[in-house]
């Protein structure tokens, strides 16, 4: 009885959220509104030159014309095939490297000093490296986005897998469990957060790695067009393409997050 | 002969850092039979836990032998279960999921383990809560769980190391009744863990009673209670008299706690 009026009044604060906005979503509205505006009106003022700042209509027709013409499908074809290649390398080695880094102890004493350097330094110095290993074409900024991506997989994982609740392994040996139950049914489920918190972080780390890939040496992509209107002075279109970047990196983030919370869930005390 | 003979028990432990060797148990000699329900008491750091998991089959013995239906213990086997003392109960898996953990460990083929696992459920009363994880339930409401777990897999022994010692005393006694009530049923041979004086007398056949450096039993003591049992029965007299008998015990190592400690 006393759950049921629980969960009752549970519903009736969400379908009351749903139809009043929080006071965060309000406030975070009118925040960005407010700068919409001040950007509008700041070069028309003499505040700053808008030859530099651009404005939001302006950013919002070019934004049209960066859709309509622009070959802009080519570009983030290229940018995208980049981030996918490198992530999903990323996804493929740092898995089963994190695993056997929280599986084995002699494994992780041989290999975490030089993951965690690696970690730590940003992946992109190695970029001229790579460009001079694999060329110019898509290959190097493969490259650097399966760097950056990787690291943060592997120690998650690792991390995910060694820190098991003890508790649960002896448990687990009580009812005779072997080696493989113990990995399949409590190191498995139980490291799975961490090693969704790894993705997340990764996320980041590779479209950072695409887009200064691109930056740097290219001959076509979304980092290309930002380096080529940014020497044009075309700032409009130059800040259609980096809000593209931001909301794609955004986008991805939230959904993995939003797994990762569903997940989480069960493990929220 | 008795269903569990421990023999010249000893299990040694290495300090991690000083390399020193010192013993948590010594000189064990305790007969289990079939259908008894067994506590054994102590102040911590006595090396009750250490001897359960002994029998458990977790922990390497140093010396001496431990046998289950005349058979040596070398590792856990589905003749026992263990009730560990905090819920240890996997928090992505529901009610259900954890019960039927046990059972999936032990390839378990005695018919369905959802109906098997939900038999359990109902057993210790939880059965409108089977879908729920663990983080939605009350400590006494895990330990449920826990000791669902447990009996799910039909060991001859069970194993219970100090399952009520997180729980508040009303929970605590409510769970004792409890327990007696389900054990009453399958008259399951049981080896239980706790430092509670009161709980120690009120579920057992036979209290063993431990004491400090190294763990070894100071005495054996039976209880003739009628069964079954409830919880007026805290109030009789015999009920006092054993009390009073445990309570002596602890003081004395407590007193020779306090000398170590003056020495030191």
């Amino acid at each position: 009885m006393a759950d049921m009026t629980a969960e009752t009044t549970a519903t009736r604060q969400v379908s009351f959220s749903a139809l009043r906005p929080s006071r965060e979503a309000v406030v975070g509205t009118l925040a960005v509104l407010a700068f919409l505006v001040l950007w509008q009106i700041a070069p028309s003022m003499g505040w700053v030159n808008g030859r530099f700042t651009s404005r939001p209509t302006e950013v919002f027709f070019a934004a049209i014309d960066v859709f309509r013409k622009d070959d802009f499908l080519f570009h983030a074809r290229i940018s995208l095939t980049e981030f996918v290649a490198g992530f999903a390398l990323a996804i493929i080695v740092s898995i089963p490297l994190g695993v056997l880094l929280g599986t084995s102890k002699i494994a992780r004493y041989l290999i975490d000093p030089p993951l965690m350097a690696l970690y730590i330094a940003p992946t992109l110095v190695l970029l001229p490296i790579m460009v001079i290993w694999l060329g110019i074409d898509m290959a190097p900024k493969i490259a650097v986005v399966f760097l950056g991506a990787v690291f943060p997989i592997v120690l998650n994982t690792m991390a995910g897998m060694s820190e098991a609740d003890p508790r649960f392994l002896r448990m687990a040996r009580s009812f005779g469990a072997t080696k493989l139950d113990i990995f399949m049914r409590v190191l498995v489920p139980g490291s799975l957060p961490a090693l969704l918190t790894g993705i997340r972080l990764a996320v980041g780390r590779a479209v950072l790695g695409v887009i200064v890939g691109e930056l740097f040496v290219s001959q076509a992509g979304i980092g290309y067009q930002i380096n080529l209107y940014g020497s044009a002075m075309r700032i409009d279109r130059l800040l259609v393409y980096v809000l593209i970047v931001s909301a794609f990196g955004y986008t991805l983030t939230i959904l993995v997050r939003s797994v990762e919370n569903r997940i989480r869930d069960w493990r929220s005390k | 002969m008795a269903q569990i003979e421990i023999r010249d028990l000893g299990i040694d432990y290495r300090k991690p850092k000083s390399n020193e060797v010192f013993s948590a148990v010594d000189n064990v000699e305790l007969s289990i039979e079939k259908g008894e329900f067994v506590t054994i008491v102590g102040s911590s750091g006595c090396g009750k836990s250490t001897l359960l998991m002994a029998v458990a089959g977790l922990v390497n013995l140093s010396r001496g032998s431990i046998k289950i239906d005349g058979k040596q213990v070398t590792g856990p086997g589905p003749d026992r279960a263990v009730v560990f003392q905090e819920a240890s109960l996997l928090p992505w898996r529901s009610v259900r999921g954890n019960v039927k953990f046990g059972l999936e460990m032990q390839r378990w083929n005695g018919g369905d383990l959802n109906e098997r696992a939900m038999q359990m459920i109902r057993l210790v009363g939880l059965s409108r809560f089977s879908d729920y994880h663990p983080h939605q339930l009350s400590g006494g409401m895990r330990q449920r769980v826990n000791i669902a777990r447990a009996l799910a897999v039909d060991p001859d022994v069970l194993l219970m190391d100090e399952p009520f010692g997180a729980l508040d005393a009303q929970t605590r006694e409510i769970m004792g009744t409890e327990l007696l009530r389900i054990w009453e049923r399958h008259k399951k041979t049981a080896l239980f863990v706790t430092h509670d004086i009161d709980e120690a007398i009120f579920l057992a056949d036979k209290i063993v009673v431990m004491g400090r450096n190294p763990g070894h039993i100071k005495e054996v003591i039976k209880v003739d209670l009628p069964r079954p049992r409830d919880e007026a029965i805290l109030d009789s007299d015999d009920f006092h008299s054993l009390r009073k008998r445990l309570r002596a015990h602890l003081a004395e190592d407590m007193s020779s706690m306090q000398l170590v400690k003056e020495v030191a």
